[in-house]
């Protein structure tokens, strides 16, 4: 077949294509081999580390690729995460199986009404709507007596999901397996969804929306299906947030954890697909060191970080480290020339 | 046939008149140039003509199909296709992912969400034959900023013949060219089947001359003139737009 040469000869040379996917399978051996040799406390560390990797994941999707800056992404996060701690609270169903899809079509729901909204407006005016829609969330949550345990803000007390198969107990470290197989899995639809016409198609908008639309795209289609799909990957990243902190309040729906994705992907590297994950890296973990010592100056040191990664990293770390790895394999790889 | 008719079409931004009761009909497979001096609205009528901007008053008919409300996108699966007068490709993906996505554009498969976009063998294909036709297929993996200006030039007209269109519509191509790179695009226009009908906006008179079969001049959103490129350039009204009154001047090149 003519068709299938061409195919090949867009593909890269293996040798090449071993270097490009090097960084993930270093990546995930380390995700699966280094937690188990660490303390407990050190576990839930990492836990947490790849829950926010999702969230930043899903942030960098309507960010870094369609290249909408909103400010409201935790009420994706908290919407699917109160979904199963209002049904843990109230009606007493911890089915995994129930809690996950439930908390994605929330999740979709709430980005799906919000989008709509908020696509009518850009820049500047999207950040400032998608913020006022993440207060409205916060407000809700604050207010509204079916997401209180009696007596306070939130929901506490929660349980680890049940997930239906006799005789399994949670440990520490089982758990931390089960969040980072969701975790890759939803890595994996985010690859795919990056290198499908519609990853370009957002792309593209980024670059240039006036000529999408000369070329046949429906660029506020584009925007709002992947607003809702972003929703929806927030969504599982706050379902697992629940099952992981046992407790969720208004906090987990407010600007504060909205900005948090916004700096892993603006510190890690956005637009990349590595950028999110090792922006949620470098914070989660300096969050817990900072914790190990001065607890109360983590928002100078996250502070710090921030501006040291915008004035030395500008682009985003991934970007820096890209390079780094392409100019080693140009020095000490090229051996074949 | 005709490919397009415009219907006393106009446009007023706040108090200016940028476009005035402009009426034309172009033929199937016609190459219409249309000049004027900076701001007679040739832009602005692309705009119309495209879907860019909506017309204060006036209709626009797509092979005999009222087009006037339609969204752009709408237009391009209609067969229309423009280029523009600043360069809008994407400039921080490949030279091969530009072509994709504007092949993918007319096509259903724009919405597919998991399957790879360098999976459709078929897309593939047009592509290298659209990148090795521009000379621009040895560097399919280099970012488009990284190209020249008129390497640039070159892909930004090829990806809007990408969707196979109907009808061109060419803003500024050799904008900012050096004369032969303006030749080299002159030739590729030349190129073009006649069962594609092209428009073209161009301040360069050696191009639109050299192109079109008609032409029509634009002043202050009026057409002044309109005919064969041999009759617009003894017209006396188009002479004493671009070089003063006749006479007085002490520029006497023709254009």
């Amino acid at each position: 077949m003519v068709t299938n040469k061409i195919i090949e000869a867009i593909r890269q040379p293996w040798q090449l294509q071993l270097i490009r996917f090097t960084p993930y399978f270093v990546g995930a051996l380390i995700l699966v081999i280094l937690p188990p040799l660490m303390p407990t406390y050190a576990q839930n560390t990492w836990t947490k580390f790849v829950i926010f990797a999702l969230f930043a994941s899903s942030y960098d999707l309507i960010y870094g690729h369609a290249g909408l800056l909103s400010l409201g992404h935790a009420a994706y996060f908290g919407a699917g995460g109160y979904t199963v701690a209002a049904m843990m609270l109230n009606y007493n169903i911890n089915s995994f199986w129930i809690g996950l899809p439930l908390g994605i079509i929330v999740a979709a729901i709430v980005s799906a009404g919000f989008g709509f909204l908020a696509l009518r407006v850009s820049g500047m005016y999207f950040l400032l709507v998608t913020f006022a829609f993440g207060e409205l969330l916060y407000a809700v949550t604050w207010n509204w007596l079916f997401l209180s345990s009696p007596g306070m803000q939130g929901i506490a007390g929660l349980p680890r999901p049940d997930l239906g198969i006799p005789g399994f107990s949670w440990t520490t470290l089982n758990f931390y397996y089960f969040i980072l197989i969701i975790f890759l899995l939803c890595f994996f639809l985010v690859y795919r969804i990056m290198n499908s016409p519609f990853g370009h198609a957002l792309r593209g908008i980024r670059e240039g929306e006036g000529r999408m639309q000369a070329l046949g795209y429906n660029t506020w289609l584009y925007k709002y299906i992947a607003f809702v799909l972003t929703g929806a990957f927030a969504g599982v990243a706050g379902v697992l947030f629940v099952y992981y902190n046992r407790f969720i309040s208004p906090v987990h729906v407010g600007v504060t954890t909205s900005f948090m994705p916004m700096i892993m992907v603006i510190i890690g590297g956005s637009g990349t697909l590595l950028g999110p994950v090792i922006g949620a890296l470098v914070i989660v973990f300096a969050e817990y060191f900072s914790s190990l010592f001065t607890p109360e100056r983590w928002p100078l040191i996250l502070g710090a970080i921030f501006v040291a990664a915008i004035m030395y990293a500008r682009g985003g770390i991934s970007i820096h480290l890209s390079q780094l790895w392409k100019r080693l394999n140009y020095r000490y790889g090229s051996t074949k020339s | 046939m005709e490919a397009l008719r415009v219907e006393n079409l106009s446009k007023d931004f706040g108090g200016v008149h940028a476009l005035s009761n402009v009426s034309f009909n172009v033929e199937i497979g016609e190459r219409l140039g249309i000049i004027g001096p900076n701001g007679a609205g040739k832009t602005t009528l692309f705009n119309l003509i495209n879907g860019q901007l909506p017309p204060t008053s006036g209709r626009v008919y797509f092979f005999g199909q009222d087009i006037t409300h339609l969204a752009t996108h709408s237009r391009a699966h209609l067969g229309q296709s423009r280029s523009f007068q600043l360069i809008s490709l994407f400039l921080n993906l490949s030279v091969l992912d530009n072509t994709l996505i504007a092949l993918h554009g007319t096509k259903r498969s724009r919405f597919q969400i998991l399957r790879p976009t360098n999976a459709y063998a078929d897309l593939v294909a047009k592509a290298q034959a659209i990148l090795t036709s521009i000379a621009l297929w040895e560097q399919k993996d280099e970012l488009v900023k990284n190209l020249s200006y008129g390497e640039q030039r070159r892909l930004e007209i090829a990806l809007t013949l990408a969707s196979e269109p109907k009808l061109l519509l060419l803003d500024e191509p050799s904008c900012g060219l050096t004369s032969a790179e303006a030749v080299e695009i002159s030739s590729m226009l030349n190129k073009f089947g006649r069962n594609i009908t092209v428009l073209l906006v161009a301040h360069d008179m050696d191009l639109v001359f050299g192109v079109a079969d008609r032409v029509m001049v634009l002043h202050y959103g009026k057409i002044i003139a309109d005919g064969k490129p041999e009759n617009i350039r003894i017209d006396p009204k188009v002479k004493e737009i671009y070089m003063g009154v006749e006479g007085n001047a002490s520029n006497t090149a023709t254009i």
